[in-house]
Parts: C-alpha cells; structure tokens; sequence
C-alpha cells in the first residue's frame, strides 16, 4: 500500500513538474486556419496553405523562436476544434467579437479592413440603408459578422446565409441575391475578377463596434493567457518595426490597418 | 481548354493530385466505415427481436435516436463531445499529457453509428423473412441457439439483406462528403478549396460528380455480382 502511494505520488509530481515547465516555455503551437479566404489564407494547387496570415504568423513564430504548425479546418467549428485542442490558435481572418469573446480569448488585432456591400450591375442607387434594401435578397456568410450585421439592421430584408463566402458570391451572380455584404478585400477579389461582368461595390458601410468588435485578431482558450501575451507582444513589435507592413504589402494593395 | 486541363493535371500547377487524395480519403472512410457499421447493426437488428424487454428497448432507443439525428451533428457529438469526455476522464485519472481522437477515426464512428442504425431495419426486415420452421427444424436436430444462427440463419441473410444493405452503402458514400467540418480533407473539401481559388465551379465540382458517380457505378457493379453470388443456391426454373 506505502509502495503503491509513493508510485502515484512519485507520477504526480512528474506530471506536476511537466505541466510547470510547459507554462515557462512555450516551444510549439498548433495553429488552426480555414484555408477557404484568400488572401488571408487559402490552400493552394501545390496542397500547401498560403496567404498573408500564413507568411504573417509564420514570421511571428521565427521571432517567439517558436515551432508553428498548420491545421486547416472549416469555418464551422473552427471554435470547438479549438476548445478542444485540435490546435492551440486560430489565426483565420476571425474578428474579435463580444460574442466569441464569451467562449475564447483574443490577442492584439492585426488586421482592420472595410466592409462593403456589393450588387449586381442594374443596381444604381449608392443608396444600402435598411429602408433602401427592404424586401431585397441580401447574402453573406453564415457564423460571421457580417451576417450578424444583416440580423440586426436588415430585418426587412429577405437574408441568406451560405456556408462559404463563395457560395454567396455565385448566388449574386446568378441572380438569386440582390446584395452580398462582407469584407471588402474578400469581395475585390470577387469584384475584379469572377464576377467582372455582373456585379460592381456599391458602398462600404459604418462599423458598427457592437457587432464588428475592434477588428482582426488571434483567438486561444481563455486559460492560455501565456500564449496570448505573447502573440500580443510579438503582433505589438511586428506593427512597430515594420515586420507586419512588408508581409502585408506583399498580399494587399492598400492598408489593412485602416481607421 | 487547355487552361482546365492544367488546373486538373499532377504536381504543383494543377489540383489533379489533391483531388485524388481527396477521393482517397472519401472512399477509404467508407470502406472502413462499413464492416464495423454492418456489424453493429446487426447486433442491434438481433437485439430488436430479443426476448429481453430491457435489450428491445435499449434498441429502439438507439435506432430511434441515430435515425432522427442529422449525421452533421453526430458528427460533431463524437468529434467534440467524446473529445471533451475523453479529456475529461484522463485527466480525471492524473494521467500526464493528453489522449486525442484521430478526426478519421471520429468520422469512421459517427458515420458507423449512423449505418448501424439504419441497416439494422434491413437486418431486421431480413431476419423475419427467414421462416420459423427452419428454426423449430434446427431445434428438432438439437442445434443450440448459437447453432441455429451460426449454420442455418446467417447464411441465408446476406441473400435477403444485400439490396437493402448496398442501398446503404451509396448513402454512405455521398455522407462522407460531411467530415471536412471535422479538419479531415475529404473529396468535397478539395473540390471547395480548389473552387476558392481557381474560381472555376463548375470545372471542380463536375469532376467531383463524376468522381462520386464512379464511385457509386462501380460498387453498384460489385453489388449485383455479390447479389448473383448470394442467390446462387436459387436459380431455378428459367430464372437465372
């Protein structure tokens, strides 16, 4: 019996000591991505992820001196696959909303861009007030804030929400939507590129802090405030000295550290 | 047209190769989704017609809840919500470090749970087609219970249950097309992700059907040999 407590006090202390060295020295992180946003990060032909959160958070890892690793996930359930530590941060264009707040932690925003509403080519009023819209068919993205800006304020207007950004897209150009609001750089890609022939920006709307929160940022499990100063600090320096600013300028034509 | 071609050819310029892979992934899940959800299903089928009131109702339970439930959100009890359990008792243990459910595995048991249920009603259904008589004749030859299932009824299952069975196979097939929600990159997850960046549609999600297709074409092919292989015993009289 005395054997057989000293062997669990002897695992328990090693454990114990395992779990105290883990918190002074963070060496690998698991990051999680959808690898469905460009250019924030996509996979590419080769099977590899790419974008500018790859190269960003990869050029933070090389300062923490860190071991970064990938995971691409969808979008829905990018949170519990978190929780659940599938992965120990989600760098994938999330904005630091109070609502996710409620269930994870985020660190300095890196990334502020405008949201805009776009249509197809008949439509001329610049005009994207909710009385404007009422009764038409305006699309976004399930799960983001963009749809949860449309809740809010456009509750006259017939809402669909699709799983991907894409699907949303498609459906403006084949004329099942009347609008498509998301991030303005998602939709330039779109704008310029797909949808050349049909659809144009109409008008960027007014953040709304409530919903749109302080911008894009990292999230990782509240419990893991060591991890998330020392992303904070490592985005803090990157802004500073000019680290995030060369990587962005190599993904995004203008700044995406607005207002 | 030589410019889709080169977005589904091998290597590093076209998407060929993930598409594969992809489809590697689809058909290897089904593959091995299937003995495992036959298998139970066929425990629960047997439980249905069990005399124990307490075997029958833990069935029902079971066939009523995994029929009802959307296979999305069994996929996602087993590969968060057993996470978290199995977290919890190991840490609950004081075991060191942590134990992690492989997301090919969550997926093999969500879609298994799924098959199970539904193919129990095909086993069932099969099961009562097998006349009493042969099981009062076994009894009359002294065979046991066991016996009597082992020798004289599941070979005549197969026979009556493959229709049925190879029906849920094709469903299973196309609900693999789910598990990209749990990071596992599937064929429909390639096809999504190659679509986001090629912006070609239509080009991506046609290969992606005709990938399924052949898929379902060709286990339909194996399904009706084993269906002729099944009845063999009983071609008879101008009916071959």
């Amino acid at each position: 019996m005395k054997r057989l407590f000293r062997t669990f006090a002897t695992v328990a202390l090693l454990a114990g000591s395992a779990a105290l060295a883990h918190a002074q020295q963070i060496t690998e992180i698991k990051i999680g991505t959808e690898g469905a946003y460009p250019p924030f990060n996509n996979l590419n032909a080769k099977g590899e992820l790419e974008g500018f959160e790859i190269d960003y958070v990869n050029a933070l890892c090389a300062k923490m001196k860190v071991k970064c690793t990938w995971v691409a996930q969808d979008w829905d359930g990018i949170i519990p696959a978190l929780l659940t530590k599938k992965y120990d941060v989600i760098a994938a264009g999330m904005n630091a909303t109070d609502e996710r707040k409620k269930r994870v932690d985020f660190t300095t925003v890196y990334s502020r861009t405008p949201i805009s509403f776009i249509a197809g080519k008949s439509v001329t009023s610049p005009d994207i007030s909710p009385a404007a819209l009422k009764g038409k068919n305006i699309g976004a993205q399930g799960s983001t804030i963009h749809a949860n800006y449309l809740e809010k304020y456009y509750k006259d207007s017939n809402i669909k929400l699709y799983p991907t950004q894409e699907e949303a897209n498609l459906d403006l150009k084949n004329g099942r939507l009347d609008y498509v609001i998301a991030d303005k750089l998602a939709l330039n890609d779109f704008v310029s590129g797909q949808g050349k022939d049909c659809c144009k920006f109409v008008a960027d709307i007014k953040r709304d802090p409530a919903i749109h929160g302080p911008g894009v940022a990292m999230a990782v499990r509240k419990e893991d405030t060591a991890l998330r100063d020392m992303l904070s600090k490592a985005i803090e320096e990157s802004i500073k000295d000019g680290t995030h600013k060369k990587v962005a300028d190599k993904w995004f034509t203008i700044s995406i550290l607005a207002d | 047209m030589e410019q889709l071609l080169l977005l589904l050819s091998w290597g590093d310029k076209g998407w060929g190769d993930e598409l594969a892979a992809g489809a590697a992934i689809t058909i290897s899940l089904a593959l091995a989704t299937l003995p495992f959800g036959l298998a139970f299903g066929l425990v629960i089928a047997l439980m249905h017609r069990a005399n124990s009131k307490i075997l029958r109702g833990i069935a029902t339970i079971y066939t009523t809840i995994f029929r009802g439930l959307p296979e999305l959100l069994t996929l996602y009890l087993v590969y968060f919500g057993l996470q978290i359990g199995i977290q919890k008792t190991w840490a609950a243990f004081g075991l060191p470090g942590r134990l992690d459910m492989p997301a090919f595995v969550a997926g093999m048991i969500a879609l298994g749970l799924v098959l199970a249920a539904f193919s129990s009603e095909v086993w069932v259904g099969a099961l009562n087609s097998i006349s009493r008589g042969q099981r009062e004749g076994a009894f009359a030859l002294g065979l046991s219970k066991r016996q009597t299932f082992r020798f004289v009824i599941l070979p005549q299952l197969f026979r009556v249950a493959l229709p049925g069975l190879g029906n849920n196979w094709m469903v299973l097939l196309k609900e693999t097309s789910l598990v990209s929600v749990i990071a596992l990159p599937d064929l429909m997850f390639w096809t999504g992700r190659a679509n986001v960046v090629t912006k070609e549609p239509f080009l991506f999600f046609g290969v992606a059907c005709l990938i399924y297709l052949l898929f379902s074409v060709s286990s339909a092919a194996g399904l009706s040999a084993l269906e002729r292989r099944f009845s063999r015993g009983f071609a008879a009289g101008g009916r071959r």
